[in-house]
């Protein structure tokens, strides 16, 4: 791939390719004759399902340890103290505040204890991730690359090191996890499985599928209510997921393609870019809190949703 | 940008921080908040008890010290009266005195100066009569002239 000289498209690719790890199963046709685990970005398509994103997965639990860090040391070390709040134990409580305040709007009278955590998980997290779009777009891969490139490469004759690694640039290394769909659709999937787990603890099995099948045209079309129902179901967690991919990579490519401004153009379209760059950066802030909000806003209205028994 | 088993070990990984923050983060943050926000009411209640209990106390204390004022004012004008009654008790009994005295003086002296002319009037026409008799020797005599001398006497 980027072995020679980098050009728009490779560049583009490049930052759109996740560092991805897998077992890499026999297959005779190809000449393999032993499965193994590798990260070879050419090995990709021989992986099959059971391959993972290690830059997405790396970022996403360092920023998920980040949230927890942050909120465990802004706790007062005396809880009983009367001391009043101060720094970072103001931001949390702000943050706390904020959740509880969106959770009592979409949840009403309803006792979950798990909502709240769960909405401030989101939110902090998804924020965390998201603004992970707003670090320069070669800053952290290009830092990755020469990183792996000095501690396993194998550029010399000898071939020791890492076999794939031949350059700082063959080595893909993607910072925003919500950019990778497997992310956004991942925490949807969760949300999925606790709306479903709720509304058959809540509703009680009977009465979830008896919701599932019995609507909206009552007994007599089972199938088709069965059929309707289950896209509306269904819908619900891919399109929350895909959302916040969406307008996450969107975002990205946009980043991606004013930086190719600066690289592979005329001194004044580079300055443009430039201006372009911080504009989009601007406004790229509101867009990052924005859907990390939203995706909160969904996960606690699927939620409240998993709690209605519905009158029919 | 395939799906593979990355979604799979992001929703363990999201289920893992979420059951984190769920069992012991959220719950103590939230709980110190509960109790500051108790506390808080708490005061600003007790906060306006003592609001309340201090303007009541300064109402019983205007109260207290408006019948004070109107207490002392009125014992002041007692006293006021009093001293001036006093005052001219004494002035007019001085008054009655003075005028008593006054008169007893005069009386007294009205008597003495009649006693002192009755006197003098006696010596006088004594004296008369004595040098009369003298110079007239017996030709005059105090009985045959008795008339003359009362009238000298009147006149003097």
């Amino acid at each position: 791939m980027a072995k020679d000289v980098m050009t728009t498209e490779t560049y583009i690719n490049h930052h759109l390719t996740n560092l991805t790890c897998g077992k890499v199963g026999v297959n005779e046709d190809a000449g393999i004759y032993n499965s193994f685990w590798t990260c070879d970005p050419y090995m990709v398509d021989k992986m099959g399902f059971w391959a993972f994103h290690v830059d997405s997965l790396f970022w996403s639990i360092l920023l998920g340890a980040f949230f927890i860090g942050v909120f465990k040391m802004a706790m007062p070390k005396d809880m009983n103290s009367n001391s009043a709040p101060s720094g970072a134990q103001n931001f949390v409580e702000m943050c706390i505040e904020f959740v509880e305040d969106n959770v009592q709007s979409l949840f009403g009278s309803v006792k979950n204890t798990l909502i709240a955590p769960l909405a401030l998980t989101v939110f902090v997290w998804i924020l965390l991730m998201n603004l992970m779009d707003l670090v320069p777009v070669d800053f952290l891969p290009v830092l990755a690359g020469h990183i792996a490139y000095a501690v396993a490469g194998s550029g010399g004759a000898d071939g020791g090191g890492v076999e794939w690694i031949t350059s700082p640039e063959s080595f893909y290394f993607k910072v925003v996890p919500t950019t990778d769909p497997n992310i956004t659709l991942g925490m949807a999937f969760a949300v999925f499985i606790l709306t479903i787990y709720y509304s058959i603890t809540v509703k009680g099995f009977k009465n979830f599928i008896a919701e599932l099948t019995l609507h909206p045209f009552g007994k007599w079309l089972i199938p088709v209510n069965f059929v309707l129902e289950m896209v509306n179901f269904i819908a619900k967690p891919i399109s929350l997921g895909l959302r916040l991919f969406g307008n996450l990579y969107a975002g990205e490519m946009i980043f991606i393609l004013i930086a190719l401004m600066l690289f592979f153009s005329s001194i004044p379209i580079g300055m443009l870019g430039f201006g372009l760059h911080l504009v989009w950066a601007l406004f790229h802030i509101l867009i990052v809190a924005l859907q990390a909000f939203i995706f909160m806003a969904l996960t606690i209205a699927y939620l409240a949703m998993a709690h209605e028994t519905e009158e029919h | 940008m395939n799906i593979n088993a990355t979604l799979l070990a992001q929703a363990v990984v999201m289920i893992v921080f979420v059951a984190i923050c769920w069992r012991y983060i959220y719950p103590p943050i939230l709980a110190v908040m509960q109790e500051r926000e108790k506390k808080i009411a708490d005061g600003l209640e007790a906060a306006k008890k003592a609001d309340d209990s201090l303007e009541e106390a300064k109402l019983a204390f205007d109260k207290e010290l408006n019948q004070a004022k109107s207490e002392a004012a009125e014992i002041l004008e007692k006293a006021n009266n009093r001293a001036s009654q006093i005052v001219n008790d004494a002035s007019s009994k001085a008054e009655v005195e003075a005028e008593k005295i006054m008169s007893s003086a005069s009386t007294a002296i009205e008597n003495e100066t009649n006693k002192a002319k009755e006197e003098l009037r006696q010596q006088m026409s004594d004296i008369i009569i004595d040098t009369t008799q003298k110079i007239l020797g017996d030709e005059i005599s105090k009985e045959k002239h008795e008339d003359i001398l009362k009238k000298a006497a009147e006149e003097l």
